[in-house]
This record gives structure tokens, C-alpha cells and sequence, in this order.
């Protein structure tokens, strides 16, 4: 058994040549009393379809921007998916590989419309790697020139790897114990207001969800965002901390952002996002997926501000705002209160207010 | 070639105990404010009870063929609340903020049974508690999170004392001991418990 190297390593980044393709074709069938059945066929290591699917195997890590992992079946270590996915990766089989397809099928809508699913393993050194892939059906004109004519025809089924709606998930590992439960999807359209799509490729097909939980997401980014605040000297970089607060408190939920996104969402200067990303523990942790959760950002990130009836508009972070502001009773006069405060001038601004 | 201990050792000491320390102090960070929490606390298995967990049996064959990887509360950690109701508060808690493979109410299985209880978890470690520049190999996926009411951490800290005393095996007798200061736990914890809802929401009449 081998040691351990003393100090850590960089993880392997060897390449693994692929090593079985398995596609099927899926058809719409969430909630068809009888669905259609799967055909499904082993693609050739050569050819042209094998070279355009090397590069989606190889470049998966990269594509698959969302750390995913399958949940947990009433609080048991199972889950479906995960269960299809190993006992396919063990055989290899066209056979298992349809059971996933079956999955598929069966989450499916018309929407959706019809697809072409993709398994493709390989395996280096006991490291194995899965890619599962779909691409859409797209219609499309096929033109041929036969001498000086040209004929044209209309084909409906064309399977690209579309931009707007190629979906994809990776898994590799060692150990069916300690690995695949976590993987990367790729969902291009799972930044859409809604989140249709993804719950219909990772909530549904895949039994999974974000790596990150919402609310561990968002407090990581609020905590992250509060301490640059608090801690910051830079004027600049607390006035767009405010500016970004403001607009932020009217944001809805919204699923498959990261903190880098968000920030980029809302225009924040590249100096202000690196003061930011430096109260990260970690520079993955800046880029990773989770849903945002408003009530939760609002915890930690937050303003007072105070309005006086002379025109004062007093305004502090909520949780240091009585420290940055004593307030005294002025006289016995109900409701008067003497507001005051010490500290060096940083900024000043000017706003027009309504006449 | 070395030796699964010697391998768990290093392991121990250079992935383990720096990433409970830092577990730890995540869950602190969390809880901070959180009410009735008496103790929060996580360390990295030892190397004897790894040891001992990795040669169990299981009819009569090895229950592990990959203990490094197939052991998952090489890292453990407890929270101990006050109160029965407090475990579920800090339940859904955990739920919110960790991605779990397990959640399991722990329970002995007849009505007549008295013994071990409390919520276990099997986590995923928050990314930002990883460290990057470990390998795939030497990684720590998950972690074990025990939620216990004070009760239920006195008894088991003693029960796993005694019970896994390497020289003595316990009597028929000494287990109804063992059982016997269970069920006593347990009716304090209701007890408790009852009370803690009464005198925090009134008294039926």
C-alpha cells in the first residue's frame, strides 16, 4: 500500500482515453401509460461521430460547471441514479445502459422533445470516467450537389451539441464507496428565470442537486460580502457594497448562480470582486453553483437607515449602526432625539431630491 | 510497502485532524447564537479505533475490503443540545445548510429496547473546508455529524467506554445495568423535555 506524500499533491490531471460510447434514442415519455421503445447502439472508437465525441469526454471537467450530488432516498445511502450509473459503469453493457436511457425517457416531456443520450466510460490506472450526454433533435435542410444541380431536404432529426440546450454530467473516481456521489453537470440553460431545466436533468434524471445547499451558498457569498464591508478601506469598494446590497434586497431566488456571477450580475468593479474573493476560503468555493436565497443574503447583509424629520438620513451597517450612532433623548419632548457621531470624512455625495 | 495503520496514521495526522479542527470551528461559526447547544466538537478517528472498525467482521468475513475509503466517520463530529425537541431544531438546521448521503434516526428497534439514540448524518465536507492541493486518493468526502441531547452524550460516551474495554466482555447482568441507566436517560430527556415546553409555552390546566 503506498504512502502518502508528505506534502499534498496536485490532483492527476492524467487523460483517459475512452474507452466504451453507448448512445440510445430517447423519446418523450413522463407519464405515457405505454413508452416508446429504446433502441439503442454501441458507437465505433473510430469515425467521425467518435471524433466529435472525444472532445466532450475529454473537456468534460471544464464544460461541467456545476458541482452536483445524487440525494439521498429517505435518509438511506441510495439512490437510484447513482445505482443505474455504477452497475452500468461495472459492465459496460448496452443492456444497463439502457436502464439509464429508461430514466431518461421516463422524466422526458415534449417540451423537451426528442434527444440522444450518450454514455461514454473510460478508465486509466483504476480512475474511472463517465460522461453522460444528451443532445437535442433539431430540424434542419440537407443540401447535395450531383454535377451542375442541387437537390434539398428537409431532415427533422438532426442531434447537435446545441448551445442553448446540450445538457451533461461527469463522474470519476476510484472507489464506488467514497466517489460518485458527487459529480459536474452542465445545464446551459439552467440560468434561465426559471428552473425548469434544471430540475428536469438534475433533480429528475440525475436524483440530484446542487453540491452546495442554497442557504450555505448564499451565507458563504453574504459573509464574504459583510467582512469586505466592514473591513475595507477603500471608500469606493464599500459604496458599490451598498449599491449592490441595494439592488440585491429586491432579488427573487434564483438558482445556478456563484458568487463570481452574481457580482458580475450587478457590475461590480473588478477591484471591489477581488476584495470579495479574497474572504473566501477557497478560490473554488468563489466559482461555485448554488441557488440564491434572499432571506438568507439579508441576514448578514444589510443597512439601516434612519430619516429625521429635519431632512438627516442616517445610515450604518444594521448590525453596528447603535455603536456608529448614540442616540439621546432631547429634553422631555416625546419622539426628539440628539443623534451623534465621530469620524474622518471619506466621502460626500450630493443627490437631487424632489422639490 | 506499508501498512493500512501506518498509511491511516499519516493520514490522520496530515489530512484528519487539521480538517476536524476546521469542521469544528465551521459549525461553531454557524451555531453561533443558536440556542440550548451545549457542546460542539469534532475530531479525527483514532488510529486504534480505526484500526478496530477496519478488521470488523461480518459473518465471518471482512466487513471493509477498503476501510480508507469505505469508512466514513474517519472525521466525526457532535453537537449536544439541552433538550429532545433542540436535536430536531439543529436537524433542520443541517439539512439547510450541508448536503447529506445520510440522515438516520437512530433508535433501538423494539418498544422494549432501551439503548443508543440520536440523529446521525453522513455529510458532504463544505468545499471551502477542503483542501484543493489534496489528491483524489488522500481527499475526505464526507464527514459523520452525531446530534445528541446532553443525556444521550453522557450515556453513550460511558456505554462506549465500557463496552469497549479490550480486557472484559460484559455479563448478561451488566448489560441490563447498561440498558437499565438507558432507559433511565431516556425518561430524563422526556422529562426534560415536557418541561422545557410547558414552562416555555404555559401549563395545560
Amino acid at each position: 500500500m503506498p504512502l502518502p506524500s508528505q506534502k499534498p499533491t496536485a490532483v492527476s490531471a492524467a487523460k483517459i482515453e475512452i474507452d466504451t460510447i453507448h448512445s440510445f434514442l430517447i423519446h418523450p415519455g413522463k407519464g405515457a401509460e405505454s413508452p416508446h421503445d429504446i433502441n439503442g447502439a454501441a458507437v465505433p472508437k473510430s469515425g467521425k461521430l467518435f471524433t466529435m465525441l472525444q472532445p466532450i469526454f475529454d473537456g468534460a471537467a471544464e464544460d461541467c460547471q456545476h458541482n452536483i450530488a445524487f440525494n439521498a432516498q429517505n435518509g438511506q445511502q441510495k439512490n437510484e441514479c447513482r445505482d443505474a450509473l455504477i452497475t452500468y459503469i461495472k459492465n459496460r453493457d448496452i443492456n444497463q445502459g439502457r436502464e439509464i436511457a429508461k430514466r431518461l425517457q421516463a422524466v422526458t416531456t415534449h417540451r423537451s422533445g426528442l434527444g440522444l443520450l450518450f454514455l461514454i466510460t473510460g478508465e486509466d490506472k483504476g480512475e474511472i470516467k463517465i460522461v453522460v450526454s444528451r443532445f437535442p433533435a433539431d430540424s434542419g435542410v440537407l443540401a447535395e450537389e450531383k454535377g451542375k444541380g442541387l437537390t434539398v431536404e428537409f431532415l427533422e432529426r438532426i442531434f447537435m451539441k446545441s448551445a442553448k440546450s446540450y445538457k451533461a454530467a461527469l463522474y470519476s473516481g476510484k472507489s464506488f464507496s467514497k466517489d460518485f456521489w458527487r459529480g459536474q453537470a452542465a445545464d446551459k440553460q439552467v440560468n434561465s428565470a426559471e428552473s425548469v431545466i434544471a430540475d428536469y436533468w438534475i433533480r429528475e434524471f440525475l436524483m440530484s442537486d446542487f453540491l452546495t445547499p442554497g442557504e450555505a451558498g448564499t451565507r458563504r457569498f453574504a459573509i464574504a460580502v459583510r467582512e469586505t464591508m466592514n473591513r475595507s478601506t477603500e471608500p469606493e469598494v464599500k459604496q458599490d457594497i451598498v449599491a449592490m446590497q441595494a439592488l440585491m434586497g429586491k432579488m427573487p431566488a434564483q438558482a445556478g448562480v456563484s458568487a463570481k456571477k452574481l457580482l458580475d450580475q450587478f457590475h461590480v468593479p473588478e477591484e471591489t470582486q477581488e476584495q470579495i474573493k479574497d474572504r473566501f476560503r477557497g478560490a473554488k468555493s468563489f466559482e461555485e453553483t448554488f441557488t440564491f436565497v434572499p432571506n438568507e443574503f439579508a441576514k448578514f447583509v444589510h443597512m439601516r437607515t434612519t430619516e429625521l424629520d429635519n431632512g438627516a438620513l442616517l445610515t450604518a451597517p444594521t448590525e453596528r449602526f447603535d455603536q456608529v450612532f448614540t442616540r439621546e433623548p432631547v429634553g422631555t419632548a416625546p419622539g426628539l432625539f440628539r443623534f451623534s457621531t465621530q469620524g474622518r470624512i471619506i466621502d460626500q455625495r450630493f443627490r437631487k431630491v424632489k422639490p | 510497502m506499508t501498512t493500512l495503520e501506518e498509511v491511516f496514521a499519516h493520514r490522520r495526522d496530515h489530512v484528519l485532524v487539521p480538517l476536524a479542527e476546521r469542521i469544528e470551528d465551521y459549525l461553531k461559526e454557524l451555531f453561533t447564537g443558536f440556542l440550548r447547544i451545549d457542546r460542539i466538537s469534532a475530531r479525527a478517528k483514532s488510529v486504534d479505533r480505526f484500526m478496530g472498525k477496519a478488521k470488523k467482521l461480518d459473518n465471518g468475513k471482512a466487513k471493509y475490503d477498503d476501510p480508507l475509503n469505505q469508512i466514513q466517520d474517519q472525521v466525526g463530529a457532535r453537537i449536544v443540545t439541552f433538550y429532545v425537541s433542540d436535536v430536531e431544531r439543529v436537524r433542520a438546521e443541517i439539512e439547510k445548510y450541508f448536503k447529506y448521503i445520510e440522515s438516520q434516526k437512530i433508535v433501538p428497534e423494539s418498544a422494549s429496547e432501551f439503548g443508543y439514540e440520536g440523529r446521525h448524518f453522513i455529510l458532504f465536507v463544505p468545499t471551502e473546508l477542503l483542501d484543493d492541493a489534496l489528491s483524489g486518493d488522500e481527499s475526505v468526502e464526507f464527514f459523520e455529524l452525531q446530534i445528541k441531547t446532553l443525556f444521550q452524550h453522557a450515556w453513550s460516551e460511558a456505554e462506549h467506554d465500557l463496552g469497549y474495554k479490550p480486557s472484559t466482555k460484559l455479563t448478561h447482568d451488566q448489560k441490563r445495568r447498561l440498558a437499565f441507566t438507558a432507559a433511565q436517560a431516556w425518561g430524563a430527556d422526556q422529562i426534560f423535555d415536557e418541561m422545557f415546553t410547558q414552562t416555555t409555552q404555559g401549563t395545560p390546566e
